[in-house]
């Protein structure tokens, strides 16, 4: 018989001016469960998380913690009732060891406040062991892997003695190889009577993981429904509202003439260490092709020397037969479209207006936007253009004069798309563009990265998500210690084939 | 041999009030605070010295009032960074300014002078003969006889030392400058840490004050911090907010002061009152050759 441990009721949350958040949500998570919250972006899971674990304050409703109405103002006290949240950006110090990170705050001390090391070390090194976690206390944050760090955060929470765990996204930063691991982790956490809640927009997860998933759609609790009986489908019919269709959307169809060639680029930073080798690539006309490889093993430099940000120590680069390879940025973005992965810092200014960020670029090619020379914005025309760019990438906002910030995740991704997509170049550079989004927003980016193909332009795409290079390229690139070391036919590979190419390279 | 002694009783005197402030600055450094207010501290620090040895006639009141003073402005710019959240820097500049202003504006005010105030009224610090040390030929004239401040600049070395890298206070101080979100949501307030290093700062930069004006003269000047503050400063971020080197740093700070003094015999007063600053420039660009050097390695 499980027991209620927390219950969310009736809570409303709504953010000025007049977006519901929530809207009537109520929940209960039961004692020695994993529970999956899932929904797409925006549809509100990690602000009810953040309500019940006192980062955000609800307008109405109640929770209850174990049979009493709790509210917490902060954090703190509910780490101290024994709920913890492992947020998405993973919160550490990387300066100092695990087991600093560990006692952080409740650190056990001697004379004076001076710090037990001994005990404190013994107290971490005994819990990595009884979760088998595999981790050396005295190691630094900063040199330990993502996957590791993450388990440090658990940690932190279970030296904090917490029963009831909060998990916003965690396999948003590991490899495919890390989560089985993460996931006996927590079911090994579960087993030991903690209740773990598990927010993700990835269905296939929270169906292996979960016991009870709690659906959430634009701001409203759809079900809470028994893992067993549910299937991806029916939950992303839940999520979304329609089907979504999973199945590979390619068209064969005829390519054209090259359009990008990257010859013989080498990297090295500093001289001694090459980041990328010999690196050769051609991607015609109505073609999309998938670079793989697991993060760090050259992807960044390379967008980097397409880009112009960087400048390859050999090599050349050619768009439509012309010489790009030293060629200035703005040059470079007559021809490129550019998704950045960095949304915030790199593909736009949150600080900037929406319109603003829509027409950035633009304003500097196209001489519709200003008049005398550059000097003046043709607002009007700036409107016009915006109104056109929101409409037919569907972005969900107030206004377009409204901050960039406003919008959530996958709206800003859309605007970024929307701008760069509406340059109408030969070639479109396109970096994890659907990195953090929902199934709803990934379909729809989809769906125009092929009408881009089919319109002629060629794609190189970089993406994390095997799923989605197998989805939509022609072709696969596999970037291993920065070189290339397989090029794939996308009919005539596998997952699992690129998979080993990615972690052990070429079949040496 | 006694130019040598006189040479290195200069250079610890010159290196003291830096050393203190530098300390102080040291904690908001770990903090996470870019502050740069040590110069005003120090200059409000020694005026409120002089005012208390003067009126009470008691060096211990005198370096009471130099905290007392230096906490003040400490407790400005906790009141403007840390519940205003105004910007640092700019928070810094003002107060600095504001150090200037209201110590020359009291000066003249409470005491009718302008320029400096000397008095024979005004007790100076003691300085200390340790006995059986000072009968050391040479070396007993150096560790014996030094101002009382000067040894606890030493102590306080120490026990920064200690404080930041061996105990509770020091984890969270480091923690609130390296990630102060991941401080406040380990249940421990980030701002606090940061209101008790200023304080610290504060008290530290007191000593610095009343060292200035109550051991190494017995007079008050106007702006007679003179930019110690500011080398202080350059002092921390040099070494990158280690004790023991900003003890190492404050010393060869020091040494370019009693150079300067020195060379006074042979240059015109202008150019060697310049070494000290020199000597920062010069640090500051060796520093960042290093950083350079370092960073192309990785």
């Amino acid at each position: 018989m499980m027991t209620d441990v927390i219950t969310m009721d009736h809570i409303v949350k709504v953010f000025p001016p007049n977006v519901v958040a929530l809207d009537d949500v109520s929940v209960t998570f039961r004692e020695g469960e994993i529970h999956a919250v899932v929904g797409e972006n925006g549809a509100g899971k990690t602000t009810l998380m953040k309500i019940l674990y006192g980062m955000q304050e609800a307008n109405s409703g109640n929770i209850f913690f174990k049979g009493n109405q709790v509210r917490f103002n902060k954090p703190g006290e509910a780490i101290s009732s024994g709920i913890g949240m492992v947020h998405q950006e993973i919160l550490l110090i990387p300066e100092y060891t695990i087991w600093e990170n560990v006692i952080l705050g409740v650190e056990p001390t001697g004379y004076f406040g001076k710090i037990d090391r001994q005990k404190s070390r013994q107290k971490v090194k005994q819990q990595i062991d009884e979760f088998q976690f595999h981790l050396d206390p005295d190691a630094r944050v900063e040199d330990i892997s993502v996957a590791a760090r993450q388990k440090v955060e658990i940690l932190k929470l279970l030296y904090r003695n917490v029963s009831f765990l909060i998990l916003d996204e965690p396999t948003s930063v590991l490899t495919p190889q890390e989560i089985p691991q993460l996931f006996d982790e927590l079911r090994r956490m579960r087993d030991n009577g903690r209740t773990i809640v598990y927010i993700s927009h990835h269905l296939e997860e929270v169906l292996e993981l979960s016991d009870r998933i709690t659906v959430l759609r634009k701001g409203s609790k759809i079900d809470t429904i028994e893992s067993s009986g549910a299937t991806k489908r029916s939950l992303s019919q839940m999520m979304v509202g329609r089907e979504v269709i999973f199945e590979s959307i390619r068209k064969q169809q005829k390519t054209g003439d090259v359009v990008f060639d990257m010859s013989g680029v080498d990297y090295s930073f500093p001289k001694n260490r090459p980041l990328l080798q010999s690196i050769q690539m051609q991607i015609r006309a109505g073609e999309i092709v998938g670079i793989a490889g697991v993060e760090g093993n050259g992807q960044l430099e390379l967008v980097n020397i397409i880009m112009g940000l960087i400048k390859p120590d050999h090599g050349k680069i050619e768009i439509q037969g012309d010489d790009f390879t030293h060629a200035s940025i703005l040059e470079r973005r007559k021809k490129i479209s550019f998704v950045s992965q960095d949304r915030a810092n790199m593909g736009s200014c949150l600080n900037a207006s929406i319109s603003e960020n829509i027409l950035m670029t633009h304003h500097r090619l196209n001489s519709r936007f200003s008049k005398w020379n550059g000097i003046v914005l043709e607002k009007a025309q700036i409107n016009k253009f915006s109104e056109e760019v929101r409409n037919s990438f569907d972005i969900q906002m107030d206004s377009t004069d409204a901050e960039m910030r406003s919008l959530s995740g996958g709206n800003q991704q859309k605007t970024i798309l929307g701008r760069e997509l509406s340059l109408d170049t030969p070639f479109l550079l396109l970096d994890q563009p659907t990195r953090g989004l929902d199934v709803g927003s990934i379909e729809y980016v989809h769906e125009h990265i092929l009408q881009m193909k089919d319109e002629g332009h060629a794609i190189l795409l970089l993406s994390a998500d095997l799923e989605e290079l197998f989805r939509l390229s022609d072709r696969i690139l596999v970037l291993h210690r920065g070189q290339i070391v397989a090029n794939l036919e996308t009919e005539h590979t596998s997952i699992e084939e690129v998979g080993i190419l990615m972690l052990e390279g070429g079949a040496q | 041999m006694n130019i040598m002694i006189g040479l290195i009783n200069g250079m610890i005197a010159a290196a003291t009030p830096i050393l203190l402030a530098a300390l102080g600055g040291t904690l908001t450094y770990y903090a996470g605070i870019f502050n740069i207010a040590m110069e005003g501290m120090m200059l409000s620090g020694a005026f409120f010295a002089v005012l208390g040895s003067y009126f009470f006639h008691s060096w211990i009141v005198g370096i009471l009032f130099g905290v007392l003073g230096a906490i003040l402005i400490a407790l400005i710019f906790i009141f403007f960074s840390i519940f205003l959240k105004v910007d640092e820097f700019v928070t810094g500049v003002g107060l600095n300014l504001f150090a200037v202003g209201l110590t020359t504006y009291l000066l003249r005010q409470i005491f009718n002078v302008k320029g400096a105030f000397t008095d024979p009224g005004i007790v100076p610090i003691p300085k200390i003969q340790i006995p059986m040390i000072q009968n050391i030929p040479v070396l007993g004239k150096i560790l014996s006889g030094q101002n009382l401040i000067v040894y606890i600049a030493l102590i306080a070395v120490i026990f920064i030392t200690w404080l930041v890298f061996k105990t509770r206070f020091g984890l969270r101080l480091r923690a609130a400058g390296y990630n102060s979100t991941c401080l406040d949501t380990s249940g421990v307030s980030s701002n606090l840490i940061r209101f008790h290093s200023l304080m610290l700062c504060g008290i530290l930069c007191g000593f610095a004050g009343s060292f200035l004006s109550l051991g190494y003269v017995t007079l008050f000047t106007e702006n007679m911090s003179a930019g110690r503050g500011w080398i202080s400063l350059a002092a921390v971020i040099l070494v990158s907010g280690n004790p023991l080197g900003i003890a190492l740093v404050s010393l060869l700070f020091g040494f370019a002061d009693g150079l300067g003094l020195f060379l006074q015999q042979s240059l015109p007063s202008q150019f060697t009152s310049m070494v000290p600053y020199v000597a920062t420039l010069i640090a500051l660009f060796i520093y960042s050759i290093r950083k350079k050097k370092k960073e192309a390695l990785i």
